[in-house]
């Protein structure tokens, strides 16, 4: 049944996305990145494609406009330039700084001669692929080579052309340079360091502890496939992100940049299964065909050769990012069926990593610039969706261990509900066990003592009245104790004993008996009570007839009607004579025999008159 | 003829030894207060008959019953007793016990009874014969078959029957057409039925007792 919040759910996702998008619009719009510093800026440079020591003087330069990128300025050249920029130098007026040259892009090496005196060489330092490419250079420049005006700095930049990198940002090319105190231009290389160096590691270091802890979630409880790639992305995507080890390595720069391609079909396998896994899907060729495309990859790059690098990595990246926006939509559609809350939480999150991923092959052919941003928001929505898959994937468990719990409680409650029922149980039947044997007890005593006693008056008493009373006295005794022991009587059974009295105490009064009782034998029981005192009843009744009414003939009949049993006794003898007070009593034990049967909540009803006999209707109810 | 008369009351057994020589005036009767007396009675006089009260200070009347049908099969034990449930009453006549009376009768109905008894013709409450009932309709159990089979024949569980609905001997008599010694017959067949097949039950549980016993 939808509740109320149920339905806010959808709404509130759409928010959430909203301001996830918003939040995301924000970052690509803002100027971020290393602020501008401030100092002089030298934009304009001469140009010599040239190997020469020192800068060409005498070959005639070009002369361009920095940044330069080799790929537009001189597409068919492999260097290296030489640039030769000019500048004049008039320090403020008691600065103490030394004076600072920043190069925040110089791919890959570069010497740097100042007014001829060489200042910094990368010579000698292996050429790796992302030296100085976001590193920049940060050189102090001896004040006593500077003069006040007409100062040249001449910079020799070593790099590979675009067709031979992977990726544009490591084809060579030299930014603009700036000149200023060395204070002010340290501000913006730290600046940049923090956003193209530190930051991703920091970044990629949290990706990295994620993927660990996620991994060992998706192997421990229950092997989720999912977590388990998720891991394997993150951390594949988290060791490309911090970069180091590919920095400061000894590899050649081929095959450092083979390994970079040849990295990339691996993430994006890792990508497409956890998304297809987190979609639950399993397609055996799909896994294989992933698996075939890491090996085809860098066999591709090899037969292709250096110079088809480029092309050819945009194209691959390009078939990556599709295939992983298949599976992407394969996952959004599955989170859309299955869980609602996740799947606004997945589609801003695979926006922001659609969004870094476009926006960096975009950047790879030249449509847009780079930014820093690309480099952290992929991890950081990988870590994100770590985060939040952790999340919940612990407060799963926690529920599961919660139910978990709450059923052990009710197992427990119920178990000791039904200990408590039976020591109940135990307990009454214990009672009802010293009850019995208490009766039992009395009972005895009552026949040992009072019966005792009760028997010796019935035989040796002098008057016949008195023997009577004791005897009964002693049929009441009786019937008491079976009152306070005795156990439901049936029926049929109680028929049975009365029908057997009734007729032979008729029978030695030769008073002809009929006893009509139904064919069928009643299933129904007496309690010991209603059988004692019916017994009683029917004894008194019968003793009437037999002293005082002269009957000949006696029709005791019983039916049951109604729930209750009707017993007739019915005399053809000369009636109750009436008492001066006008009822039917004294003498008669008449009114013994309606209290008796209003303690059974029945009724005793006796009707008589002289000539008519009497008809004794006694009702107990079953 | 020779009668024993065990009753603990002084005056009941006076009574009782009165209306017994009423009844039998040539009879012989040995009175006894304790079960323990009985006992030694029994082993030195042989009787015809035995009136056996059932709660004596050192026991039930049913070791008596007992001891008489181990050593005099003739003689005929009959419980006099206070008690009229079947409960009280059964054990004994399981133990052979022919026929049982009700101490506080009318003199005149226990010296019928009495006669009735001497010549075979025991009495029969209901309640007693549904107990009968009950009791072979147990031993005729598949589970029970390791007891030596006594069984009621067909004349004997409808004669049992209706005594149990209430129907006097003589009534049941004139239903099936029987006379009145033949009717005395079965009940006393019932009598000796339920005394052999209890005997049997006995000596078998006896018998494993005794076999755990030696294991």
């Amino acid at each position: 049944m939808p509740t109320a919040e149920d339905a806010a759910l959808p709404r509130r996702g759409a928010r959430r996305a909203f301001a996830l998008a918003l939040a995301l619009l924000a970052l690509w719009l803002a100027p971020f990145g290393p602020a501008q510093a401030a100092g002089l800026l030298i934009d304009r440079a001469l140009a010599v494609v040239s190997d020469a020591p020192t800068f060409p003087a005498d070959t005639p330069a070009r002369e361009l406009r920095l940044p330069d990128d080799w790929s537009i300025s001189q597409p068919r050249s492999a260097g290296p330039v030489w640039y030769r920029l000019r500048f004049d130098w008039a320090p403020a007026g008691g600065a103490i700084d030394s004076p600072a040259l920043y190069i925040e892009r110089a791919c890959t090496r570069v010497d740097v001669d100042l007014n001829g005196q060489r200042v910094h060489s990368d010579e000698g330092t292996p050429e790796l692929a992302t030296h100085r490419c976001d590193q920049p250079l940060l050189l102090t420049l001896p004040p006593g080579l500077l003069r006040a005006d007409g100062n040249l700095v001449d910079i020799k930049l070593v790099g590979r052309p675009l067709p031979r990198v992977s990726a544009r940002e490591r084809a060579a090319g030299l930014s603009v340079i700036r000149i200023g105190t060395y204070a002010d231009l340290a501000r913006a290389h730290d600046l940049h360091a923090l956003w193209y160096d530190s930051l991703p590691k920091a970044v990629g270091i949290a990706l990295l502890l994620t993927a660990v802890f996620t991994f060992v979630a998706g192997w421990l409880p229950t092997r989720k496939g999912y977590l388990l790639h998720y891991a394997l992305l993150s951390a594949s995507c988290a060791l490309c992100s911090m970069g180091a080890w590919m920095r400061h390595g000894t590899l050649p720069v081929e095959v450092v940049e083979w390994v970079l391609v040849a990295t990339l079909p691996i993430i994006a396998a890792f990508a497409v299964l956890f998304l297809m896994r987190y979609a639950g899907l399993r397609v055996r060729a799909f896994d294989a065909a992933l698996l075939a495309q890491c090996v085809v990859v860098p066999i591709s790059l090899a037969l292709a050769g250096q110079n088809q690098l480029f092309v050819l990595a945009n194209a691959w990246n390009l078939l990556l990012a599709l295939e992983v926006l298949l599976a992407a939509a394969a996952a959004l559609q599955t989170a859309w069926r299955m869980q609602r809350r996740e799947f606004w939480f997945m589609l801003g999150l695979l926006l922001v990593v659609a969004l870094s991923v476009f926006s960096y092959l975009a950047a790879q052919q030249g449509w847009l610039a780079f930014s820093p941003w690309w480099r952290l928001a992929m991890p950081l929505a990988f870590f994100t969706l770590g985060l939040r898959m952790l999340y919940v994937e612990v407060h799963g468990m926690r529920s599961v261990e919660s139910e978990m719990r709450s059923l052990i409680e009710k197992r427990i409650a119920d178990a000791s509900a039904e200990a408590e029922r039976n020591f109940a149980t135990l307990a009454e039947l214990r009672v009802e066990q010293v009850t019995e044997r208490e009766r039992k007890r009395i009972a005895a005593d009552l026949h040992d003592d009072l019966g005792a006693k009760l028997l010796t008056i019935v035989h040796t008493s002098e008057s016949d009245r008195i023997s009577s009373l004791a005897r009964e006295a002693l049929e009441e005794m009786r019937l008491s104790v079976r009152g306070l022991t005795g156990k439901p009587v049936r029926l049929a059974d109680a028929l049975g004993d009365w029908r057997a009295e009734v007729v032979s105490r008729l029978g030695q009064a030769n008073i002809g008996a009929e006893w009509q009782m139904p064919n069928e034998e009643p299933p129904q029981t007496l309690p010991a009570r209603a059988y004692v005192q019916t017994t009683r009843i029917l004894r008194e009744a019968v003793s009437n007839i037999i002293k005082h009414s002269g009957a000949a003939r006696c029709v005791v009949s019983g039916r049951v009607q109604d729930g209750d049993f009707v017993l007739m006794i019915q005399d053809n003898g000369h009636g109750i004579p009436m008492a001066l007070d006008g009822n039917l009593d004294r003498g008669h034990g008449m009114a013994s025999m309606k209290h008796r049967a209003k303690q059974l909540q029945g009724q005793c009803l006796v009707e008589s008159g002289p000539g008519f006999g009497t008809v004794i209707r006694l009702t107990v109810p079953l | 003829m020779n009668i024993l008369l065990l009753e603990d009351l002084p005056e009941i057994r006076t009574w009782l030894k009165s209306l017994v020589l009423q009844v039998f005036p040539q009879a012989e009767v040995s009175e006894a207060a304790r079960v323990h007396d009985a006992l030694a009675l029994v082993s030195a006089i042989p009787f015809q008959l035995a009136m056996i009260d059932l709660g004596l200070p050192d026991g039930s009347g049913v070791k008596v019953v007992e001891a008489l049908r181990d050593h005099q099969p003739e003689a005929r034990s009959v419980i006099v007793t206070i008690h009229d449930d079947d409960e009280h009453l059964f054990p004994a006549l399981q133990a052979g016990a022919f026929g049982y009376i009700l101490k506080e009768q009318a003199r005149e109905l226990i010296s019928e009874q009495l006669q009735r008894i001497s010549q075979g013709e025991p009495p029969l409450s209901p309640s007693i014969a549904r107990r009968v009932i009950a009791y072979f309709a147990a031993q005729n159990k598949p589970q029970a078959n390791e007891i030596p089979h006594v069984q009621l024949t067909e004349r004997e569980s409808e004669v049992l029957l209706r005594v149990a609905k209430g129907f006097t001997l003589p009534e049941i008599g004139v239903q099936l057409n029987l006379s009145r010694h033949t009717i005395a017959d079965y009940v006393k067949q019932i009598y000796r039925k339920l005394n052999v097949s209890s005997r049997a039950e006995a000596a078998l549980e006896a018998q494993r007792l005794g076999l755990f016993r030696r294991a």
